[in-house]
């Protein structure tokens, strides 16, 4: 087998047509798609650290598309198809593995959340089931269904067309396709400021020097709302650290993605056999990733009472990363915002993963084009000023959206 | 990362046993005269400067350090008070004297 | 101060598995019961902790073995001949011991069914059932061995470019990669079949057991201690870092992963000083567990320091132990690391077969655990401990042809060299290890030389290999250090340490035992300092620390194709060059796209030599080498013992034992468990029925109540509630809400006034555990003088409602409670029985004459059982939170997260009429974001619905069609038995809202198997919508 660079150390140009911040799954993405389908390709993505250091290569891998209002189902179905598409396209396996995810809950009341998103779901031609205590089971051996845990399982919300995808690899490839169409990539180079001038964005300052462009895109994840304070920008997001670790590896047992709403837990093992799982988050705002001996801990009993087999596994290794959270827990794409030229694709919180392609892929065409589209009506900053949340949680915001 | 902050009654505790309360961005505005859209500005909009030290794997990284900010926080398995105290979101720690507003 | 003073012998968690306290180790040195030597061991030293007297059944593959008491299940099975303990992850390579420390996957075992123990650190304890991992068959003759020949198929990343073309075919790859993957088996059914969850548990608060420990059970305990100076690890710097600190009066816990004290001290016989080092250690070890003020944990390695010096770790139980395994975490002031050192794997072709092994577990296995660890050995190491260790093992009989040292000869320790070369044996200075022959086990080793084309190939059965030492740096990376890669001692060093935290040791690259020493002092006193005390005195002249060694890999490393970095995942030298020429090339992402330092080793075993490799590839100069991330925990603790003994917390109301007792079936709801049915019958009809006809009783205990008092105490109210509370009437309930500032309804409830200044209002259950804080909060700018009391918990509540509601009541009071007296809304204190104060609320949110009864919380049982016995005529019985559930739908009463959700404000859930637009001067919270939202078009709205007869029965969750989109969906929707029709309420977009307009309704819990049916918009309330029966 040759081994060729994924993708080519490129000079730095002095001005780019585009630049977009960030080199995650959504940053690559835009570009791809910008360089792909808009033949636009004096590109550049500029990373501070290496490709994927942020959310893109922390995340618990999981894809699906079971959200809860048509908008975001819409628009997550639409992600959740690209990952076959992409391996194709790329030519670089990205291992979705199709295992399908199981939601469960834990009381009387979920249920009717769980048909409401299952009627959603099928109504829109997406695959969920309501399933019982034993069906479950069934689905995933080893979940306790008797009454004996803290929260008792109540229901499921299965979704078969949903799974895990190789994060890292997600990045990779997309850096390699968006190279092989002419896109510079450029790691380490941080930008600390941003120029514009008369109302129009014109370039970025960076640790690399100064760069000057026509269009730019904030696409860097939890550090978005850094870039944006930048520009002297206020926005409805708040950087949050949020956790995630996996086990020993095991052989498999664990065929499907279960998350849990009372637990805050999310698992799956990965194709090397670790339980991967994550937690929910601290709540105060912070650019740190630093991860903490509580939830390590909580995380472990929420597992353990749910799972009572995982009394003996290990964990291995816990890990942090950013989540940019909004309000209602669907992200802004927006454009020229605030100035000429600027874009933003951010406040994409726990779902920053799953949604990457298809995010980058409208924002390209939002991009190129000027023109939003029509799909990501939904995901305007405005609806925070109109208050006219997007439904995609139903839970009710206490002081602010960190609670 | 684990860390502690200083209540004004109890002293140093685990910042678990708290409730964030966002940035302080003063009293409540006046209702007469005010926008919905400044209104709903003052209750979710914020801007968290950047910047972020000791990068993982990466040097450590120089100037638009985060600033400190005033916040607030309420001591609910403890004494039940809301206080102010000045953390750093670019270290998730408080800064050294923030305690006790 | 100490969180658990006096415990340092209690619980069994300090000073553990010492019978001979002045060594901490049992006498070891009797011979075996019959008299001859086991086979495979050596007669017991002086450094010797296993019994041979003591023998220990148990069983390897289903073959009976025997151990010794003292042993690790891996030095048992060496001693018994096993060479190969598993097999490798990706080309099923045999692999055997390496460390004894359970630095990688090579030894990791099932114990018990219990998969990926480690076997080198495991006590090995009678009837232990062990296997090995990832093996097919026989670890001798593995069926997938045949993988390991394909390595040229496999480069660095490969399944990123193969099996997905063409895609249909990747379902199948994708199983068979995941069957391969992985190592330990995990039956998911276990825990559910054979119990084995935590039974019982304990946790020590204070030196006291707080639950009472079960015997033999899986106990997992936990404490929390409080220190001012922690140390993290029992080796001679750590002890005299702590003797330094407790000898100033500081309060000291010192954290040891093995169990015993002395670090690598222990197992060294070297005459020191006029003294075998051993017995340096076992002194320091005496004085220590002597000194006040010192709590001493061994075998409780330490998962990670965290940000202020939190402190995390675990210590398995030994005889005696009331736990298995106990969890603790411990706040320190300070924190002394003395971690010691691991040996830097060495890199060369076939390093992994069974038969390589590290210095200090072949050495241990001499020393420690009396066995033989081979016949003829080559060494190939890099640092002057190992050539201490090879002349120590020559003298136990191992047969050591050559000790290639990768060091410059004038790195060396002169007198080991001359020592080693006393006894014979050649030492080769710039040379090391370039291949091992042998495919089970090794057969002979090639040496080579460094700089230059000599080689020599020797036959041995075991090759003893490292590339020098690598401090252990875990807790110091995780605890926020800065490292740098330091010239001189080969290693990362701290440059610059957190507040409180100070290095010690061996680690800091020192070597000589007095150095050694004096740098734990010096960190004690320096730890001293921080809390407070005077600064330590001038620094003692210690011997510098030893240059280290900075081989890469071995020499002729070729393609490096077996040359091992990662055992884990089988990351090879030659997997490193292919991550670099896909553009992998820094560690960070060599790491991820090669599979380094991923398992179970961490960055422990390939950190460093990956990113010096790395650097070398790359052509960057040694010192800019950053390793990959340290990320905690530093050692993998179980998930059984995170967890802990159970942390579920809940609340039961007074009733609790009562509502049992009459059958109700419990429901969590927030922080309560509270009857949700009486019977079996989900759909609550006998209880429905009574109430409407007849009467029932609910025990509402968890409702929120309080009292609010003080000159402000209106303004609080007139902030935080939409209603104008300068309305409340003495005597009366109003009935109000509290809204977000988003608009969005967040509580409500009846606030009654009860004197000047003086408030009684309830809230609904889920809030009384935040409306203080909600309160406070909204208030905190104003400097309000009011007080707020909580009295939730100490009223009770019981709920009387049906039209025979006050027939019942009126026979446990004498006070006047007629329509007249006490009318709808009302509110008056009475008197049950002879002496039971009580607040009387008539209120009506299941939709019948009702009476709310507010007692404390002692009194609980005895009103209800009056009442109970009064109604017992009227057949009173009790109903559960479905039935009220129903009732109060029937009357469109809505219920927070029921009927309410975070895109909907009080206007638009049809409680619009509650707010107060007047008082603007009170701000009341939510009050600008509903005039914002008042008149905006296009805002989803609850309404009432009633399913059109026969088109279908939709249940809770369906959602609202209009053509091809989803304009809303179903909150609740029952069949009423006194409406004689399903009802509901939906949350819909504007313009289905329309009343008498037609819906329709889907619901589709399987795809394919949907339903459909039609409904009427209508007003709520659906039953008695004139309000005539709340106000019989």
């Amino acid at each position: 087998m040759r081994l060729r660079r994924l993708w080519r150390p490129t000079p730095l140009k002095r001005h780019y047509d585009v630049i977009i911040i960030g080199g995650g799954v959504h940053g690559l993405a835009t570009a791809y798609y910008l360089s792909r389908d808009f033949g636009i390709t004096d590109v550049a993505v500029l990373e501070s650290q290496y490709l994927g250091f942020g959310g893109s290569g922390r995340n618990t891998a999981i894809v699906r598309a079971n959200q809860r209002t048509p908008e975001n189902v819409r628009l997550y179905d639409e992600g959740l198809k690209l990952w076959r598409v992409l391996t194709d396209e790329l030519d670089f396996n990205l291992m979705f593995f199709n295992c399908g995810s199981l939601l469960l809950g834990h009381s009387e009341a979920s249920v009717g959340a769980f048909r409401m998103a299952a009627s959603t779901h099928n109504f829109m031609g997406v695959h969920s089931e309501l399933l019982d205590p034993r069906q479950c089971a069934e689905v995933i051996p080893g979940l306790d269904i008797s009454d004996r845990p803290a929260f008792p399982i109540h229901a499921g919300l299965y979704h078969p067309p949903g799974g895990i995808v190789r994060h890292d690899a997600v990045v990779w490839g997309l850096a390699k396709g968006a190279a092989a169409h002419g896109v510079h990539i450029h790691q380490g180079c941080e930008v600390r400021g941003i120029d514009t001038d008369r109302g129009r964005v014109t370039g970025v300052r960076t640790s690399l020097g100064d760069i000057g462009c026509n269009r730019l895109g904030i696409m860097a994840g939890g550090y978005s709302s850094a870039i944006a304070a930048m520009l002297g920008i206020e926005l409805p997001i708040h950087p949050l650290t949020i956790q995630a670790m996996v086990t020993h590896p095991l052989k498999p047992f664990l065929h499907h993605v279960f998350s849990s709403t009372a637990y805050h837990v999310y698992a799956n093992q990965t194709l090397k056999g670790e339980i991967a799982t994550g937690a929910h988050m601290d709540p105060q705002v912070n650019y740190t990733t630093d991860a903490t001996a509580y939830y390590l801990k909580h995380q472990a009993e929420a597992l353990v009472d749910l799972m009572p087999a995982l009394r003996g596994v290990r964990f291995m290794r816990i890990w942090a990363g950013l989540a940019d959270m909004t309000p209602d827990m669907a992200p802004i794409m927006e454009g020229h915002l605030g100035y000429d030229g600027l874009f933003l694709d951010a406040g994409w919180g726990y779902f920053g993963f799953k949604s990457g392609p298809v995010a980058g892929k409208y924002m390209a065409e939002y991009m190129a084009t000027g023109e939003r589209p029509e799909i990501l009506e939904a995901f305007q900053l405005k609806r925070f000023l109109e208050n006219r949340y997007s439904g995609e949680t139903a839970a009710v915001m206490k002081y602010g959206h960190w609670d | 990362m684990t860390f502690r902050l200083t209540c004004p009654v109890c002293g140093k505790r685990d910042v678990y046993e708290f409730t964030f309360g966002g940035q302080d961005r003063g009293p409540r505005p006046a209702q007469e005269g005010l926008s919905a859209e400044e209104h709903f500005r003052w209750v979710q909009f914020r801007m968290i400067p950047g910047g972020w030290e000791g990068g993982e794997g990466g040097g450590v990284r120089e100037g638009d350090r985060a600033a400190p900010q005033e916040e607030w926080w309420y001591h609910g398995q403890g004494c039940g008070v809301w206080f102010r105290t000045t953390r750093d979101p670019g270290t998730n720690r408080e800064v050294e004297g923030g305690g006790g507003g | 101060m100490v969180a658990d003073a006096g415990a340092k012998t209690g619980g069994g968690l300090a000073d553990r598995g010492s019978p001979d306290p002045s060594v901490g180790r049992p006498d070891c040195r009797r011979p075996p019961s019959h008299g001859r030597l086991p086979e495979g061991r050596l007669p017991p030293g002086p450094t010797c902790r296993v019994d041979l007297s003591q023998p220990l059944e148990f069983s390897f593959l289903g073959r009976p073995v025997t151990g010794f008491a003292g042993d690790t299940v891996a030095s048992a099975l060496y001693a018994s001949g096993v060479r190969i303990f598993g097999r490798s992850l990706k080309y099923h390579r045999p692999r055997g011991l390496y460390s004894m420390e359970g630095e990688s996957s090579n030894t990791l075992m099932a114990i018990d069914k219990v998969p990926n123990e480690c076997a080198e650190t495991t006590e090995l304890k009678a009837g232990m059932s062990v296997r090995a991992q990832n093996v097919r068959g026989d670890p001798q003759t593995d069926r997938f061995a045949f993988i390991d020949r394909f390595d040229r198929m496999m480069p660095a990343g490969f399944y990123y470019r193969l099996f997905h073309r063409p895609y249909r075919l990747w379902p199948l790859f994708q199983n068979g990669l995941r069957r391969m993957a992985g190592t330990g088996v995990l039956d998911p059914r276990r825990g559910l079949e054979e119990g084995i969850r935590g039974e019982g548990g304990i946790r020590v608060e204070g030196g006291i057991e707080v639950e009472g420990a079960r015997m033999g059970s899986d106990v997992r305990a936990e404490r929390y201690l409080n220190a001012e100076v922690a140390i993290v690890g029992g080796g001679a710097a750590g002890m005299s870092a702590a003797l330094a600190a407790a000898e100033r009066g500081l309060r000291v816990c010192l954290f040891e992963r093995r169990p015993w004290l002395g670090g690598h001290l222990v197992w060294r016989v070297r005459d020191f000083e006029g003294e075998p080092l051993h017995r340096r250690a076992e002194k320091l070890a005496v004085r220590l567990r002597a000194a006040e003020n010192v709590k001493v944990f061994t075998s409780s390695p330490v998962t990670g320091v965290w940000g202020e010096n939190l402190v995390t770790g675990f210590t398995s139980g030994a005889e005696g132990d009331l736990f298995r395994e106990c969890h603790w975490e411990c706040r320190a002031k300070t924190v002394v690391v003395a971690a010691g050192c691991m040996e830097r794997p060495l890199v060369f072709n076939h390093n992994d077969r069974p038969g390589v092994m590290q210095v200090g577990a072949v050495w241990r296995l001499a020393r420690t655990y009396a066995v033989l660890p081979g016949g003829v050995a080559i060494f190939s190491v890099g640092d002057d401990l190992s050539l201490e260790a090879a002349a120590d093992l020559a003298d136990l009989g191992v047969k050591i042809r050559a000790v290639a040292d990768a060091r410059e000869a004038v790195r060396q320790d002169a007198a080991l060299v001359t020592a080693l070369e006393e006894r014979g044996i050649p030492v080769l200075a710039g040379w090391a290890a370039s291949r091992v022959m042998g495919r089970k086990q090794v057969k002979g080793c090639e040496l080579g030389a460094l700089k230059g084309e000599a080689s020599r190939r020797f036959g041995c059965d075991l090759v003893v290999a490292n590339a020098g030492m690598q401090p252990r740096i875990g807790a110091l990376a995780t605890v926020g250090a800065r490292l740098a890669y330091c010239g001189h001692t080969h290693t990362y060093q701290p440059v610059e340490l957190p507040g409180g935290v100070f290095a010690a040791g061996s680690m800091t690259g020192l070597r000589d035992p007095r150095a050694i020493e004096a740098s734990g002092r010096l960190a004690g006193e320096r730890a001293v300092e921080s809390c407070g005390g005077s600064a330590p005195g001038p620094d003692e002249s210690l011997p510098e620390p030893a240059p280290g060694c900075d081989i890469r890999h071995g020499p002729d490393i070729g393609r490096g194709a077996k040359a091992f970095v990662d055992f884990d995942e089988d990351g090879t030298y030659k997997n490193v060059v292919e991550s670099a020429a896909q553009g992998f090339d820094v560690p960070e992402l060599a790491k991820r796209f090669g599979g380094f330092g991923l398992g179970p080793g961490q960055y422990r075993v390939a950190g460093q030599n990956l990113a010096m490799i790395m650097a070398d590839l790359r052509g960057d100069p040694v010192e800019t080498a950053t390793p990959t991330t340290v990320r905690p925990p530093l050692v993998p603790p179980s998930l059984a013992t995170l967890a802990g003994p159970g942390h579920d917390v809940h609340k039961r109301t007074p009733l609790h034992g009562e509502l049992a007792a009459r059958g109700a079936i419990f429901r969590r709801a927030g922080p309560w468990l509270r009857p949700r049915y009486f019977s079996e019958d989900t759909s609550c009809r006998k209880e429905i029925r009574n109430v409407r006809r007849n009467v029932g009783i609910l025990d509402s205990s968890p409702l929120g109540k309080f009292r609010i008092f003080g000159p402000d105490a209106l303004k609080a109210l007139q902030r935080v509630y939409i209603s104008d509370m300068r309305k409340a009437p003495r005597g009366h309930c109003k009935y109000s809400a509290m809204c977000n500032d988003m608009g969005q309804l967040v509580d409500d409830g009846v606030v009654i006034r009860e004197g000047e200044n003086e408030y009684y209002f309830t809230t609904s259950s889920g809030r009384a555990g935040s409306t203080v804080e909600w309160f406070r909060y909204h208030t905190r700018y104003d400097r309000w003088d009011y007080n707020l009391v909580n009295l939730t918990d100490v009223l009770g509540s019981l709920n009387i409602a049906g039209p025979n509601a006050r027939r019942v009541l009126e026979r446990v009071t004498d006070d006047e409670v007629s329509n007249e007296v006490l009318p709808y809304l009302g509110c008056r204190r009475i008197t049950v029985a002879d002496g039971v104060e009580a607040r009387c609320l008539r209120l009506g949110f299941v939709g019948e004459l009702s009476f709310e009864l507010h007692v404390p919380s002692s009194y609980c049982q005895f009103v209800w059982d009056l009442v109970v016995e009064a109604g017992a005529d009227f057949g009173i019985r009790p109903f559960g939170l479905e039935a009220q559930y129903c009732l109060r739908a029937e009357k469109g009463h809505v219920i927070i997260g029921a009927e309410s959700e975070a895109r909907v404000t009080l206007t638009d859930i049809g409680m619009g009429w509650l707010w107060d637009c007047g008082d603007t001067a009170a701000k009341k919270v939510g009050a600008p974001a509903l005039r914002a939202c008042e008149k905006q078009p296009g805002r989803m709205r609850l309404v009432g619905f009633r399913v059109d007869e026969g088109s279908g029965s939709p249940r809770d969750g369906a959602v609202v069609v209009d053509g091809a989109k989803i304009v809303g969906y179903v909150c609740t929707t029952r069949r009423s038995e006194a409406l004689g029709w399903q009802y509901g309420m939906a949350m819909v977009r504007e313009g289905v809202a329309v009343r008498g307009g037609r819906t329709h309704i889907r619901q589709e819990e399987t795809p394919g198997r949907g339903e459909s049916c039609s409904a009427t918009v209508v007003p709520t309330p659906f039953y008695d919508p004139g309000g005539r029966r709340l106000r019989a």
